[in-house]
């Protein structure tokens, strides 16, 4: 290829000869195909399944065409709704909370240059503990008995007797957040300073010169300059909130009763305990299209603020 | 580490015991297999498969067992290799986290693979695995003598319409742990009765010898169900009535459940009890934190364990009581051995399952687990190793009459609202009929959520 490094993508294009189209093509091909296998196919697979009665027999899955009878068990069902009123509250509340907080700690960062590159790491290391490690480790905090949590707010005078952290539905949903929020809020601030990085130092000594506070300098120059990577972080947030399932399968599986399952708890469960693929799979679908309803929602709802403020 | 072995015991556990029977039914089970053993035997005897020259390689899928990071599971692998030269066995580590490992073999053998050849499973799968197709009937490949060898009660419990699905490894059942320092200070006797374990602890308490009084199993999971089962069968009460239609909105039920709420809301169990699995209630226990503790056997081996157990000589264990006074019963739990259909190596899985089952191999298990082989079990020289065995043969276990293989998602009913229940966002009432209705679902519709 002959550098199509120019400004004016059409002249690029120009100076692509058919045959190196062709042959970028083929050289695409197999991560395509690999692409597909991995990807695409157990996708479409989990539809198709959703759509049939399946039965796991000694000779392999037997598939019936069942129509919409799996998300008509769903829809009649009390355990689902609650798993995505559950779901799609944690999500939000949870991402909201961390979209703020990352804004705060970035732009906290950002203006402490000395530090920088400590903050930094100490932001990344909630970050890049597995979740499942690190739900391991709150359960130690949050442990009724002996948490640490209750021990510190006991030294501290600030409760009489051990709380039950993860005991009642409330508290359990309460902690979860909090734990959710700690690990993943490191990510926020990543991108949200990735994005403060690129706007140009000229901007804000152009508003300060124009006599621009603060709040102003933040409200009407970096905010709408950071809503590309808000949207980033948020939209990424969300996906991963809607399939919360580490902490909840960690801590709680679940309870107290059934008020921390998510939905992602409950398609497990009917997978691999129950062993029901048909209603399991459809499980999975509703999430799929729960979350891209969602990031649409985020998307639009995002953009219209920022184009009222910014207008 | 407490937590992986707690795992893998937790679902150990679950040797569900939907309903009436107690040993007493299924004294008859082990006539009753062979019964079973001779119908499928007479209809197939060409079935029956000869092992005595098997050969080849053969994988075999098994999560670790043992303490802490002792595995007995290799030792006896290569044992088996030494006395059949012939067969090869790799051994394919499971994960000790017994829904993980159901999900992987689900996936692979689901999917058709011959390997693994033979696993070790939960007692509770039996029903569902031979619907879903997941394993051998072995009734079918293997003489009706072959079951004569297991203890009673065990391989009814393997048992699902009529073919036998597993062979039992290894049986556990649970027993009530107590502070015999404790009792002797305040001049108390061994409870025999739940009614007993509550007064006693509160005068426990009361005198401040100890911090809490009983610990069990109240998170949400499969423990609580065999917890609550236990206590339900205590009170005559059953989740299935005969007919296999849901009993669970009982006076009985209401009784156990109310006696469980009782123990959190009087102190006598801590408030975070229903976040307690196996080693959060084991480590109160062995911290010196409580006086009595609901566990599996293997608690007894960690209370002699001076760097986990505080109150090292200081645990007696016993029968787990029943209300009103009594032996009361325990849900048998442990693990089969299962053969996978798919595969390519029947005779040499068969030898393998032979010998694990066989004197030479479950002698070699005893060292760790209660053994199912019955000569084995009854063996001076292994009921003196630890005081858990003499113990076992004690204990009325609640047998599974009804085997569905919907469990799981009844055990899920009655987990979920039971533990609603202990942390106070549900009442007994409403929680057993909520419960009531989701099994009766359950059964109906014999899937769905």
């Amino acid at each position: 290829m002959n550098l199509p490094v120019v400004t004016q993508s059409q002249v690029a294009h120009r100076s692509l000869q058919q045959g190196d189209r062709t042959s970028g093509y083929v050289l695409l091909l197999p991560s395509l195909l690999v692409i597909c296998a991995v990807t695409l196919f157990p996708i479409l697979y989990s539809v198709w399944m959703s759509l049939n009665q399946v039965n796991l027999t000694e000779n392999g899955y037997q598939l019936q065409f069942d129509g919409l009878a799996n998300y008509n068990i769903l829809v009649h069902s009390g355990v689902f709704w609650h798993s995505v009123w559950f779901t799609v509250y944690y999500a939000i509340v949870t991402v909201a909370v961390e979209l703020v907080l990352g804004t705060l700690i970035a732009l906290a960062i950002q203006n402490v240059q000395a530090l920088k590159g400590l903050s930094l790491v100490v932001m990344l290391i909630p970050w890049s503990l597995i979740t499942v490690v690190s739900a391991e480790m709150w359960s130690y905090i949050y442990n009724g008995v002996y948490g640490i949590l209750n021990a510190l707010l006991q030294a501290l005078h600030l409760i009489g007797a051990p709380v039950t952290w993860l005991g009642t539905p409330t508290l359990a949903v309460v902690s979860m957040m909090a734990a959710d929020i700690w690990k993943t809020t490191p990510f926020v601030v990543i991108i949200v300073l990735g994005g403060l990085q690129m706007i140009p130092a000229e901007y804000f000594e152009a508003a300060y010169i124009d006599g621009a506070n603060r709040w102003q300098v933040f409200w009407h120059v970096t905010f709408p300059l950071l809503r590309g990577s808000l949207a980033l972080a948020g939209l990424f947030r969300i996906l991963q909130a809607f399939g919360v399932f580490d902490l909840p399968f960690v801590l709680t599986n679940g309870g107290p009763g059934n008020a921390t399952q998510s939905l992602a708890i409950l398609g497990e469960e009917s997978l691999f305990q129950n062993l029901h693929f048909g209603v399991g799979s459809a499980i999975a679908v509703s999430t799929v299209i729960l979350v891209l309803g969602a990031c649409l929602l985020f998307l639009s709802v995002f953009q219209s603020l920022v184009r009222g403020e910014s207008a | 580490m407490k937590k992986k072995a707690s795992k893998t015991w937790w679902h150990t556990g679950t040797a569900v015991v939907l309903g009436t029977g107690l040993l007493a039914g299924c004294g008859g089970a082990s006539g009753n297999s062979q019964g079973e053993g001779n119908s499928s035997g007479g209809g197939n005897g060409s079935s029956v498969v000869d092992y005595s020259h098997a050969s080849g390689q053969i994988v075999f899928a098994a999560s670790p067992v043992g303490n802490g990071n002792q595995n007995i599971i290799p030792i006896l692998v290569q044992q088996f290799e030494k006395s059949h030269p012939d067969i090869k066995v790799q051994l394919v580590n499971q994960s000790t986290d017994t829904d993980t490992n159901r999900a992987s073999l689900t996936t692979q053998i689901g999917g058709g693979s011959a390997t693994p050849d033979v696993y070790m499973g939960d007692v509770v799968w039996p029903a569902q695995f031979a619907a879903s197709g997941l394993a051998e009937p072995l009734s079918k490949v293997l003489p009706s003598s072959f079951w004569n060898r297991f203890s009673n009660g065990l391989v009814s419990g393997a048992t699902y319409k009529g073919q036998v699905y597993a062979a039992p490894f290894f049986v556990d059942s649970s027993f009530l742990y107590y502070r015999k320092d404790l009792l002797d200070k305040a001049h108390l006797p061994v409870p025999t009765s739940w009614e007993q374990v509550q007064q006693e602890s509160e005068q426990l308490q009361k005198q401040g010898l100890v911090k809490y009084g009983f610990v069990w199993q109240g998170a949400s999971y499969e423990g609580l169900t065999c917890d609550f089962m236990e206590f339900l069968t205590d009170a005559g009460g059953k989740v299935l009535d005969s007919s296999g239609k849901a009993a669970l909105d009982s006076p009985e039920a209401n009784k156990a459940l109310t006696f469980m709420k009782g123990l959190v809301d009087s102190g006598v169990s801590p408030k975070s009890e229903v976040t307690f699995q196996e080693p959060q209630a084991e480590d109160a226990f062995l911290q010196g934190s409580a006086a009595f503790l609901r566990n599996w056997s293997y608690a007894w081996n960690d209370s002699q364990n001076p760097s986990t157990s505080k109150v090292v000589g200081k645990v007696g264990v016993t029968v787990l009581p029943t209300f009103g006074g009594g032996g009361g019963y325990s849900y048998v739990g442990g693990w089969d051995l299962y053969v996978n259909p798919h595969t390519k190596n029947m005779a040499a899985a068969l030898a393998f399952i032979d010998w694990m089952t066989g004197t030479e191999g479950q002698k070699i298990l005893s060292q760790l687990e209660i053994p199912t082989n019955a000569s084995v079990a009854s063996d001076p020289s292994v009921q003196s190793k630890n005081p858990i065995y003499a113990l076992a043969s004690k204990t009325h276990y609640v047998s599974r009459p009804v085997q569905s293989s919907n469990y799981p998602q009844i055990s899920q009913a009655i987990y979920t609202n039971v533990n609603a229940v202990l942390a106070g966002s549900e009442s007994v009432a409403d929680a057993l009929k909520k419960a009531q209705q989701q099994i009766a679902q359950v059964q109906s519709s014999g899937g769905g959520l």
